[in-house]
């Protein structure tokens, strides 16, 4: 054999070889702390916090550990978390022996675990995606993070098809909302009661303050941003809502004694009848729960239409 | 003289009612008058928020601040004690506790059932300190101590079942920071007629606690049954203040300090106590209730009338009650006492305690679903030292520190959870976080050594001019462990997810300590260790006495201040580092002594052994018992501490009588 023709086999047989080994494509994707490599698509999957679950499903991928998936799945609910995700404790204490034993490709960390992400990045790669901030919208860092995600599970076609059909859904509600309401739809305020005399209003950049600007719904309170973008008030502020439609969120066991009460029934918005209860909803979750949040508050307020 | 009391009294509280109607309302007086007089019907909400929400709002400062004075100054005059209150009675921490487990695990029954829950929850928790202490125990300070204690323990498990549960509990936040804030009367029609006892009670109570004044041979001799009379006041009292409690929520330190007040205003007679302490039990709730809604107002914070009442409460009550402190309150709870010898078999017995607790956190691995018993992993042990180290290190401190006081305070119970030294720390660091805006709650060393240390300082002057009464020591644990659940209760009814980082905090977990602070904590540690251990000479002269001392040439103020100094540095670096522990402090020491080690020296030695165990045993259980949720070691050291120390009571009460 000539020297050429050893050198073509030796091409010949490299090329075969690169051929069949998969595509050993990198991927470089942004997360909170700066830009990450994975040489392979991560399989194994940890989620520290439940937006992270909730995000992690919604891509067709399960976990194989969660914080309190049980309780996850009493609280979120949408979409549920299957029986085979371990539990690998709380939230604010993650049991480092059990997700070490879980063997992760890569765990995702959320808001107020940038502390956990030196101890955690021992075990394996660390995604840390921070949702709420005091400059931009936990709604679109949402959305950024489940591309991000996508990107990361090579999910990129099932990610972007699932945000058109976000995008499609609260515009069809909103259209939905004008019909009803006209095309300047009116002012918002979704609260969630503390107890009879107090309750939490959304504020700059929360999620439900990102699913009111989509629904084209001004918001009637827009309070300055704070911690999860949730901020505690009397209820007497309100006080001064006379035009703006009222929206608590369910579960609240004192519904009841709430509607007998003279002061409440004071409220300008209750006297003028602009004022519903709202399906239980998840406020602190990932892309898809926006569209849950836009779909009870829409619901909601038809309600409140058709009377 | 009284005379000119009374009415001044009641012209103060016509002026305090009068300012607090008209303050924070925009309608002017006659508008008011003619709502309240229902001669014009509400129309404008401001009319409606007048009429169903700042009337009612006064009407149940008055009503809840007066019940609160009322039980307390009955609670005071019953046990012949100016710490004696609802809220030392375990009456909060009860019905707190009650209402948390319901909301967790009977969320159905939470609408229709809650006030019951709380009541039953009160009363039981009364019931417990009643049995710890005995029928025939119920005057005097161990009365106070076994709250405390009930107090503690029931606070630790209710935090440790909100960390495990956090979205159950937060229907109950606001209640639990004390909020008197009303939508409309129904609260006040609720609680009204559970409050009737009070007329019978304030008819027919004044004989009796006249009676038993005399003492309770005076008072049996004179054909009062001293006991049933006892009990059936006391349960009345609980109900009227578990009823308040109900509807309002936690507001601590108006039952505690109304009756203190009354007294030095010179009220002698059981009637003008109780009739004093109504009056400013209503006084000083209305008044805090507005300055709570006043700063609301002018804070971007919602802020709740318990945190207003606790914040001008505490200091109240040091001041209040200072001077009412008798020097001859003895403790009267005595403990088991133990052998006179260190045995080689009890020595024995601990080291292999340490020795399995050791073995049980490092080797045992629970991560594959079973209990496998193997060499701990590079990662495992890398995780696993620098918790072991902490808890170990925290036990250590906090024994010797309870060691050195109760040796320098000639006390068995003075201890720094009981005395407030670790709640010092543990005060200055959270409101540090809360008002100051700092993030990591975790090693913010100079504020617990401030925290400590200004505690320490405030005991001592105290204690010195009061002769080292266990009351006076007791007094400022009280005032600031009090304090700190307001502090609590106010963080977690900001209802953000930061809050369960502060409860996290509270609940003394190992979990965050890093392996360079596990290694300063015990450097530092061992270091004030062997100080101790070299001043173990001075510390047994003085035990024996301050004048004894002297007279054997010490300089008893200045070994006093490096040992006090020691102690609370000790607590200061664990509070850092881990959180609040409580009972390690209390415990080791005793439990030393328990076993023959009467020297000061050994004492240090067996305690110090015996810390470090128990804190290794709650650390390793707490990650244990459910896994992989992790319980923290301070909120099981609680438990198992609290436990132990009610039990031990419990044995030495029996064995008495």
């Amino acid at each position: 054999m000539s020297l050429t023709s050893v050198r073509q086999l030796i091409a010949v047989v490299g090329m075969a070889l690169l051929l069949a080994q998969p595509a050993n494509a990198e991927i470089t994707i942004e997360d909170s702390l700066g830009s990450q490599t994975f040489q392979d698509t991560p399989k194994r999957v940890v989620a520290l916090n439940w937006a992270l679950i909730e995000q992690a499903l919604e891509l067709d991928v399960i976990p194989v550990g969660a914080s309190n998936p049980e309780a996850y799945n009493t609280w979120v609910a949408q979409p549920l978390a299957p029986k085979e995700v371990a539990n690998i404790g709380t939230r604010a204490e993650p049991n480092l022996e059990k997700i070490a034993a879980l063997k992760p490709d890569v765990i995702l960390a959320g808001d107020r675990q940038r502390d956990l992400v030196d101890s955690l990045s021992t075990i394996a790669p660390v995604v840390l995606l921070e949702n709420y901030s005091p400059d931009s919208s936990a709604g679109d860092n949402a959305i950024r993070h489940f591309r991000t995600l996508a990107k990361l599970f090579d999910k990129e076609a099932l990610g972007e098809s699932r945000l058109d059909s976000l995008q499609q859904h609260i515009a069809a509600l909103k259209g939905q909302l004008q019909q009803h309401y006209g095309d300047t739809l009116p002012e918002v305020l979704p609260v969630r009661f503390g107890s009879d005399t107090s309750v939490y209003l959304y504020t700059e950049h929360s999620m439900s303050n990102w699913v009111l600007e989509q629904l084209g719904l001004p918001n009637a309170r827009l309070l300055p941003y704070a911690a999860w973008g949730v901020t505690q008030k009397r209820l007497e502020t309100l006080k001064d809502l006379e035009q703006a439609y009222v929206l608590y969120i369910l579960p609240y066991p004192e519904e009841e004694d709430l509607k007998q009460s003279f002061l409440w029934k004071a409220m300008p918005f209750v006297r003028q009848n602009h004022v519903n209860s709202v399906d239980p909803v998840w406020s602190y979750g990932g892309a898809m729960s926006l569209k849950y949040m836009a779909d009870v508050y829409v619901k909601s307020l038809l309600e409140i239409a058709d009377q | 003289m009284i005379h000119f009391r009374s009415l001044s009294l009641a012209g103060i509280t016509t002026l305090a009612l009068a300012a607090a109607l008209m303050l924070g309302t925009d309608l002017s007086v006659p508008q008011q008058w003619h709502l309240i007089l229902q001669r014009t019907a509400p129309e404008s909400f401001a009319d409606y928020s007048y009429f169903y929400g700042h009337l009612p709002r006064l009407i149940m400062a008055i009503i809840v601040g007066g019940t609160l004075g009322f039980v307390g100054s009955l609670m005071q005059q019953l046990t012949q004690n100016p710490l004696t209150s609802p809220l030392t009675l375990g009456t909060s921490s009860g019905a707190w506790l009650a209402l948390i487990i319901m909301n967790v695990w009977f969320t159905q029954w939470v609408a229709q059932y809650s006030a019951i829950a709380a009541m039953a929850g009160a009363l039981s928790a009364f019931m417990l300190i009643v049995a710890i202490v005995g029928l025939k125990n119920l005057s005097g300070l161990p009365i106070v101590v076994a709250g405390m204690v009930v107090n503690i323990l029931l606070g630790a498990i209710a935090t440790g079942i909100i960390l495990l549960n956090e979205q159950y509990a937060q229907n109950i936040f606001m209640w639990g920071a004390g909020d008197l804030a009303q939508n409309g009367w129904d609260q006040i029609t609720w609680l009204l007629p559970k409050l009737v006892l009070f007329i019978p009670l304030m008819l027919f109570a004044p004989r009796a606690l006249a009676l038993l004044k005399l003492g309770k041979d005076g008072a049996s001799s004179r054909g009062l049954a001293v006991i049933p009379v006892f009990f059936i006041l006391m349960i009345s009292g609980i109900w009227l203040a578990s009823a308040a409690i109900t509807s309002v929520g936690v507001i601590g330190f108006i039952g505690l300090i109304s009756p203190n007040i009354a007294r030095a205003w010179e009220a002698r007679t059981p009637r003008q106590e109780l009739t004093f302490s109504v009056a400013i039990g209503a006084i000083l709730l209305l008044l805090t209730d507005r300055l709570a809604f006043f700063a609301t107002q002018w804070s971007d914070q919602l802020i709740p009338s318990g945190i207003t009442a606790a914040l001008i409460g505490a200091p109240a009550l040091i001041w209040f009650s200072r001077r009412q402190l008798k020097a001859q309150d003895s403790l009267a709870l005595i403990l088991p006492s133990g052998r006179r010898h260190l045995s080689p078999l009890s020595l024995g017995a601990i080291s292999s305690m340490l020795l399995i607790a050791i073995m049980a956190y490092g080797f045992i691995d629970l991560s594959q679903g079973n209990w496998q018993w193997h060499w701990p992993s590079a990662y495992q042990w890398q995780i696993r030292w620098p918790r072991l180290l902490t808890a170990a290190a925290t036990g250590l401190g906090l024994a010797v520190a309870g060691v050195i006081l109760q040796r320098l305070i000639y006390n068995p119970l003075a201890s720094p959870d009981i005395l407030g030294v670790s709640a010092g720390a543990t005060l200055a660091m959270v409101a540090s976080a809360v008002w100051l805006g700092q993030t990591s709650l975790t090693y913010n060393w100079l504020a617990a050594i401030a925290g400590s240390l200004v505690v320490l300082v405030c005991l001592l002057l105290l204690a010195r001019k009061h002769q080292y009464t266990p009351s006076s020591l007791i007094l400022t644990g009280i005032a600031i462990t009090a304090l700190i659940d307001a502090v609590i209760q106010f963080c977690l009814a900001q209802g953000t997810s930061d809050s369960y980082r502060i409860l996290l905090w509270l609940s003394g977990s190992t979990y965050r300590t890093s392996a360079e602070q596990s290694v300063t904590l015990t450097t530092g540690v061992l270091l004030l260790l062997g100080v101790a251990l070299i001043c173990s000479r001075w510390l047994n002269v003085i035990s024996i006495g301050r004048a004894f001392a002297l007279a054997r040439g010490i300089n008893v103020s200045g070994v006093s201040l490096v040992l006090l100094l020691i102690v609370a540095l000790m607590c200061a670096m664990a509070t850092a580092t881990m959180g609040p522990v409580a009972f390690v402090g209390l415990i080791a020491p005793h439990l030393a002594i328990m076993l023959g080690a009467t020297s000061g020296r050994a004492q240090l030695c067996i305690a110090a052994l015996i810390g470090t165990t128990l804190m290794l045993w709650a650390d390793w259980l707490g990650q244990t018992i459910l896994y992989p949720d992790q319980v923290a070691a301070g909120t099981l050291v609680s438990i198992i501490g609290g436990g132990y120390f009610i039990a031990l009571l419990l044995i030495s009460r029996l064995k008495r009588s």
